[in-house]
């Protein structure tokens, strides 16, 4: 068990070391002068002196391998440094945005969960229309791309019906839109691994024989077949998760919601490589934690996992 | 707020499940079922209540003290709640502000302000001759980080308090754009006071003198800012005094052009800005949204030739690209009568502007004919032109963050006419770092670089060989390389001519030469379109830079 833990805890960091690395090189080996890139915004023309006085403060003079070292000590510490463009520390500034994010994808995920659920059993049960026309939206469901479904939600729900707004507000109305952006496409990537694992399972020995212990058609199905079908969907999960951080990107600068995809956004575009890590790496650390709880959750519905 | 929505009078269920189902296949059809209302209440009295929000589609600035940085996100957010010593009213003259009147002396080297005696900060500081010393040092201080007030302030040695009400500036050489430089937000006044501060606590809430003050600053969600109840000092060419009439206004920012427009359709938002040309086309349409057109001052938007290496070191090489471009073309398809067409090296709102459109004519043949007189008269077989092995290639750098898609197309547009007469123009979009490093390490042929600043003195930051030197990180203004003794003598001395009829031939002179030398290619203004629900009365840009001014604005709901 302790060994299992070393393992566990040795990837986790390796994981977080490769992520920083490969963050770092790929902003810092992109063109640009970080420090004309804090001065100079768009029709803004930085003085040498300005530039100057930058460049020495963030160490930009050094070479980039020794600015890779410091970053990667300050990191190892905890510390995630100070941003380049924003004034302000990297922690409270990320930890700031995180929640807003959090809540995002914790809410798409648990959505695209009940949609693909209801998709997917409703579609193996149905017959042949209902298992056609569930995998049919399933695959138009995964196909769509972020930003024209946010578009067209803004469009449908904002501009004719009037019934949503078409950016973050601060009740739960200005959260629909995003979330549904962000579920929609999930669920039809969950739904049809749900739907086949799901005919699989129902066609399994074990269905037979829990029907001939007496059990019904609905027990069978929400009981034993469910928990047999699920699997596949709980471990996706994480990987889901880390994909609805990414689109979390795209779904926060539509609907101008505050979070960690705006601000990664913001932060490439200036080469702010603390703030960039910063969200990196937390985003890394959301990862490796799901990963865990989607490990441990399937071990709790599937008994054979605990022996092993 | 009461969300407001537009409502749908003339369009049926049918028609509009009709048009819901278009609007799913389509994104480009975004507003198509959006139908005019009935119109608004004729005007009455303008009303002292209400909170507007105004939706930004810039970048969030890092620090709403204008003075840091100094761009243009700052400069219209700042100019609700700082204000300048001058202005300058829509005729280009200009008026006092917080300044009531100022003399130069004879040899124009020592200016006197004689400021308004009745002002004060939002903090209570009082508004004197101190208070401007102190903030002509914060922009001059090096840790202060200002580029552009920096810039502006670039003759002046000193400035002093004669007297409380009296301040002197002494300068260096004479400057006639002293007073336009002044008048930039970005050189508006502060209350000393609160410079003392630590530069994080300004940048969250500075403190002014202008009709709004800071309450808060939510980072990615929103500014918050109430009415200065004591405010007394609009410029003159405001439409009333007194405080303003808002209670309060919300600053938001929607990156999104489409999100932006659709939270002004729903009234989530009263006012919008960077309306981009197909969101224009359509609000026209609308009967319940206005339209605000203000170009910038400064330059026009134009693309620079880089006459300082091949191909365009040759002036006929310049002239033929010019007249294979066919831009009035691109221009009035692709913004979609949003922006007219510029032949000018300046913006239109600036009255010294010389515009000469004869030099500009779309000709590809004689286009042929210059690059068979320069040499570059073979052609291979992708149809290039080629001279001594070597194909007649354009880098252009292309800005994705300062050229909107409406004008990256027209450079698209314009590849595709110059590749006709033989000229291969490699557009390569990128990001800001990795364009402004393109142009520090001179790999560009051509490139469009925005510039805004009050008066023609632009020209001299753009066009003097002075402005070819790089900066140590390796930027440079004059990004045609424009290297002639003659326009330098012209810009010099212009920007040392207190006379305004002298100023305005010696930079009519030195603008004939940068547009006969061909070494820009003016394409329109710097666009600056704002949308704003009808309901919205009284929104006015500030004649300096173009930037909105919510002073005189009312709600009329």
């Amino acid at each position: 068990m302790l060994g299992r833990l070393g393992v566990r805890l040795a990837g986790a960091v390796f994981v977080l070391w490769a992520v920083a690395s490969v963050t770092f090189f790929a902003v810092r080996l992109i063109p640009g002068d970080p420090a004309q890139a804090v001065l100079g915004g768009p029709g803004s023309q930085a003085s040498p002196e300005a530039l100057a006085a930058v460049t020495a403060e963030y160490g930009f003079d050094q070479p980039v391998f020794t600015q890779y070292l410091t970053q990667l000590g300050r990191l190892a510490t905890g510390d995630l440094g100070r941003s380049y463009a924003l004034n302000m520390e990297v922690g409270p500034l990320v930890l700031a945005q995180l929640g807003g994010t959090l809540l995002l994808a914790v809410l798409a995920l648990g959505l695209a969960w009940v949609i693909a659920l209801a998709l997917a059993t409703w579609s193996t049960r149905g017959g042949r229309v209902a298992a056609r026309v569930g995998s049919s939206l399933e695959i138009v469901a995964a196909a769509l791309p972020h930003f024209w479904l946010a578009t067209s939600l803004i469009v449908v729900f904002s501009i004719w019906l009037g019934v949503l707004p078409p950016i973050s507000t601060a009740g739960v109305a200005g959260l629909v839109l995003p979330v549904f952006t962000l579920a929609i496409p999930l669920a039809g990537f969950l739904g049809q691994i749900m739907r086949e694992s799901l005919l699989i399972a129902l066609e399994s020995p074990f269905v037979l024989s829990a029907r001939a212990r007496g059990e019904g058609a609905r027990g069978v199905r929400w009981i034993h077949a469910l928990r047999h079908a699920s699997l596949p969907a709980i471990s996706l999960s994480g990987w889901a998760f880390g994909s609805l951080i990414s689109g979390a990107v795209v779904v926060e600068t539509i609907f101008a919601r505050p979070g960690l995809g705006r601000t990664l956004l913001n932060a490439v575009t200036l080469r702010d490589v603390p703030v960039v890590i910063g969200v990196v790496m937390i985003v890394a650390v959301a990862y490796i934690l799901m990963t865990l709880l989607t490990d441990a959750v399937s071990r709790l519905v599937d008994p054979r996992l605990r022996l092993s | 707020m009461p969300a407001q929505l537009a409502p749908i009078t003339t369009a049926t269920r049918t028609t509009r499940a009709l048009g819901a189902l278009v609007g799913l296949v389509t994104v480009g059809l975004l507003v198509a079922g959006c139908t005019p209302t009935s119109s608004n209440d004729p005007v009455g009295e303008p009303r002292s209540s209400g909170t507007l929000t105004y939706a930004s589609g810039d970048a969030e600035p890092n620090c709403l003290d204008p003075h840091v940085g100094g761009n243009f996100p700052q400069g219209m957010i700042s100019a609700q709640y700082l204000e300048s010593l001058v202005s300058r009213d829509s005729s280009g003259q200009i008026i006092p502000w917080l300044a009531e009147s100022w003399t130069p002396s004879g040899d124009g080297l020592t200016w006197d302000f004689t400021l308004r005696g009745d002002v004060t900060f939002t903090d209570g500081t009082v508004f004197d001759a101190a208070a401007v010393q102190a903030n002509i040092a914060h922009l001059q201080d090096p840790e202060t980080l200002s580029s552009t007030g920096y810039l502006a302030l670039g003759k002046v040695a000193r400035v002093e308090a004669v007297s409380p009400t009296v301040v002197r500036f002494t300068l260096t050489e004479p400057d006639s754009a002293l007073l336009e430089s002044l008048s930039q937000v970005w050189l508006a006044m502060e209350s000393p006071a609160a410079l003392e501060r630590s530069q994080d606590e300004n940048c969250a809430t500075p403190v002014g003198t202008g009709p709004f003050v800071v309450e808060s600053w939510v980072k990615q969600n929103a500014i918050t800012l109430v009415r200065n109840e004591n405010y007394v000092s609009p410029p003159e060419d405001a439409a009333h005094s007194g405080p303003a009439y808002l209670d309060k206004v919300i600053w938001r920012f929607i990156p999104d052009s489409a999100s932006r427009y659709a939270a002004l359709q729903s009234g989530e938002v009263d006012v919008i800005d960077n309306a981009q040309p197909d969101t224009i086309v359509q609000a026209k349409q609308s009967d319940s949204i206005e339209q605000l057109d203000s170009p910038r001052p400064g330059a026009s938007n134009r693309i620079e030739l880089n006459s300082g290496q091949a191909p365009f070191n040759d002036v006929r090489v310049r002239e033929a690209f010019i007249r294979s471009a066919n831009v009035d073309a691109a221009v009035s398809s692709l913004f979609q009568g949003t922006a007219t067409r510029s032949y000018s090296a300046l913006s239109s709102v600036e009255t010294m502007g010389v515009s000469n459109d004869a030099l500009f004519d779309y000709a590809p043949s004689a286009a042929e004919e210059l690059l068979d007189a320069a040499g570059w008269s073979e052609t291979d077989a992708a149809g290039y032109r080629v001279k001594d092995g070597v194909r007649l290639s354009v880098e252009f750098p292309v800005s994705t963050n300062q050229s909107i898609p409406a004008e990256q197309s027209v450079f698209e547009q314009i590849q595709a006419t110059a590749k006709e007469t033989g000229f291969e123009v490699k557009l390569a979009p990128m990001d800001l770092s990795s364009w402004y490093a393109a142009l520090a390490t001179n790999d560009y042929d051509a490139v469009s670089a925005p510039y805004t600043k009050v008066g023609p003195d632009v020209l001299r930051i753009l066009y003097h060989s002075d402005s070819i030197v790089p900066a140590p990180s390796g930027y440079f203004a004059n990004l045609a390389q424009v290297n002639d003794p003659e326009i330098d003598e012209l810009l010099t001395t212009a920007a040392q001519t207190a006379d305004e009829k002298e100023r305005t031939s010696l930079y009519a002179e030195a603008q004939e030469r940068i547009l006969e030398g061909f070494y820009i290619l003016p394409l329109y203004d710097q666009q600056n379109h704002y949308l704003l629900r009808n309901d919205v009365v009284g929104l006015r840009t500030l004649p300096t830079v173009a930037v909105p001014t919510l002073y005189d604005a009312w709600l009329n709901r």
